[in-house]
């Protein structure tokens, strides 16, 4: 009886996760070794003229490896709770969405470092925010022992997060520093946290439990011209919607978080879509979403801001007027720089610890891509990217595949917040877009933003474990 | 070996690493889709699934179907006006995926999945997962059904 019960959890063990955690760990210890030589290598560049040569004395020490060793057993940790908790749960998530997190953290260490950030404990921080995220991301897990509690306590949610956010921005318009880069903070203590990121998972909670009860509803309208059905939903199904939607969206644009507004509409235009399966809703709020934009632009000098920097001609930089110089040296600084981060790091970048990322502003957060860039260049760029897709492509999947309604617009609705705050954040640096402050998912410095997404981790991993148990007859 | 070869072969090892992780994840990835389309595979050409009980039309209610048709229920059955739907009743008061079924070890579950005008067993609204005995009425929508084996 044990034999059987033993081959029985080796069977459940889940291998797949264990092997494909093995060369994300190799890439963690490598890039964690290459950093110390390479500060060694810069501060030697800098003193003498001649070739050093490589001597195994430069390897670090074991315990400047700590942090990142602890990072690896913390995810072995949770691979081996997995496999006994929730063995049916999604394999492919962990090592992604760790790999991710721990080139975070090796980026906030190297970035901690360089002069203009000066935080030498930068990566100590995002490490330790990493680890409160995994063991969110357990309890996550174990807690939604019922997912109709999410689904039937929905206005609840909705209110809570809309509440959470008003009382930090009334505290920042209070104080009236609404240029402050942190006036979407709400402080306890030591910690500043984000309401904002909890914000967008109650509001996909919201739109899924919503959207689920009402979709049959929303697919058709009840609006008629003579014979012809307006091609809206109908207005009374929509009404709490459309509430949610625009609290959200006066809450951001008052304070200018532009970014977050555009990560709230994205999210509402894609759940839309998924609850009714009618392109032609899309196809209206982007219309009404270009109006409003353009109406905002010519009311707002600082989204004519954004504007401006966008239309910045940088290749062509040896004609530039002394008004383009003046503007990129002051509102389009973050911009220029990044791009020009983005350009000397070439196809295989400069390394980690090589490149000189500081110039950036704000580099650590909303700039990070470009850091990313300079070191490991395109080649590494197009890695990461890469992951991105497996990561919303995992997302996906375990929404097509569970089983009702709400969960699939759940889970499908969580991965949308990923792909577009990505989406907006790469686009912004690179100058595809408008820049705005939204954090890129794992890599960018941020403990509220890593915590939110660990949350969303969390929640997908327990849709799968579900609908797996739910398949084999088990629940 | 001068530092800056050595420190070129570790950029190198990264991005040979990432890329090789990117590669693993692909080829789980095919392998999962392929173990799916075999199941789908086997579901289409083998044996079809054992049948476990019936629904009975009791009171057919607002809609056309006659009383006393019968319904084969699978392990897990969904019932709506859906086509993906294992039991497809056209009934304007029953949604698209009205109503689930399922049965585990001897006992018959019922649960409404978010539909208008809900299910119920026995008159109790089936919000939640309700187990039901043969004998039972299900009532979906305005259709009402006895649960026989």
């Amino acid at each position: 009886m044990a034999m059987i019960s033993a081959s029985a959890g080796i069977r459940r063990y889940r291998w797949k996760e264990l092997g494909l955690l093995i060369i994300p760990f190799m890439i963690l210890l490598l890039e964690m070794i290459q950093l110390p030589i390479a500060q060694y290598y810069v501060s030697q560049i800098n003193s003498s003229q001649q070739k050093i040569s490589f001597t195994t004395s430069l390897l670090p020490h074991l315990n400047t490896l700590t942090p990142i060793l602890g990072l690896v057993i913390l995810l072995l940790i949770v691979n081996v709770l997995l496999s006994f908790t929730f063995p049916k749960a999604d394999q492919m998530l962990l090592p992604l969405v760790g790999l991710m997190s721990g080139i975070g953290v090796i980026m906030a260490t190297r970035l901690g470092l360089s002069p203009s950030v000066g935080d030498p404990n930068l990566g100590t921080r995002q490490l330790v925010w990493v680890m409160v995220g995994l063991i969110v991301c357990m309890i996550t897990l174990f807690s939604l022992r019922n997912m109709g509690w999410l689904r039937r306590y929905k206005y609840t949610w909705a209110l809570l997060g809309i509440i959470l956010v008003g009382l930090t921005l009334g505290n920042a318009l209070r104080v009236r520093n609404l240029d402050s880069p942190t006036h979407d903070q709400l402080n306890f203590g030591p910690l500043n946290l984000q309401p904002s990121e909890l914000l967008k998972i109650f509001i996909v909670v919201f739109f899924a439990a919503y959207l689920s009860e009402n979709i049959d509803v929303m697919s058709e309208s009840n609006i008629r011209i003579g014979s012809f059905r307006l091609p809206i939903p109908p207005l009374r199904q929509f009404g709490p919607i459309a509430t949610m939607l625009g609290l959200s969206l006066l809450l951001f644009l008052g304070v200018r978080e532009l970014g977050l507004a555009l990560l709230i509409y994205g999210i509402f235009l894609s759940m839309m879509y998924l609850g009714s399966g009618k392109i032609i809703y899309v196809v209206e709020g982007l219309l009404v979403f270009f109006v409003l934009g353009f109406i905002g632009y010519k009311l707002f000098s600082y989204v004519q801001n954004r504007f401006a920097a966008v239309s910045i001609d940088v290749v062509h930089w040896q004609n530039w007027t002394q008004q383009t110089i003046d503007f990129a040296h002051n509102g389009a600084l973050q911009i220029v720089q990044g791009l020009i981060a983005l350009s000397s790091g070439g196809i295989l970048g400069a390394g980690l610890g090589l490149g000189h990322p500081g110039f950036v502003p704000v580099v650590q957060s909303d700039m990070i891509f470009t850091a990313l860039g300079e070191e490991f260049g395109l080649a590494g760029l197009f890695g990461l990217i890469g992951i991105y897709l497996l990561i919303l492509y995992r997302g996906y999947r375990i929404a097509i595949e569970a089983s009702d309604p709400f969960n699939q617009l759940l889970a499908a609705g969580l991965t949308s917040i990923f792909a577009i705050q990505a989406l907006i954040i790469i686009a912004g640096n690179m100058k595809f877009l408008p820049l705005t402050g939204i954090p890129l998912p794992f890599l960018s410095y941020g403990g509220s933003s890593i915590i939110a997404n660990y949350i969303i981790v969390g929640i997908l991993l327990r849709i799968s474990h579900n609908t797996a148990m739910q398949r084999e007859g088990l629940a | 070996m001068t530092l800056d070869v050595f420190l070129l072969i570790l950029r190198l090892l990264f991005i040979v690493l990432l890329y090789l992780f990117l590669m693993q994840v692909v080829i789980a990835i095919l392998r999962d889709l392929r173990k799916t389309a075999a199941n789908n595979a086997d579901g289409f050409t083998g044996k079809a699934a054992p049948v476990v009980g019936h629904l009975i039309v009791v009171d057919s209610g607002p809609s056309s179907i006659l009383p006393g048709t019968r319904f084969n229920l699978l392990p897990q059955t969904t019932i709506g006006r859906g086509p993906t739907c294992d039991i497809q009743l056209t009934d304007n008061f029953i949604s698209g995926e009205h109503t689930r079924m399922w049965y585990r070890n001897g006992t018959w579950y019922v649960q409404d999945a978010g539909s208008t005008n809900g299910t119920y067993l026995n008159n109790q609204p089936a919000r939640e997962p309700l187990p039901a005995r043969f004998g039972d009425i299900v009532q979906v929508g305005f259709i009402r059904f006895k649960l026989a084996q």
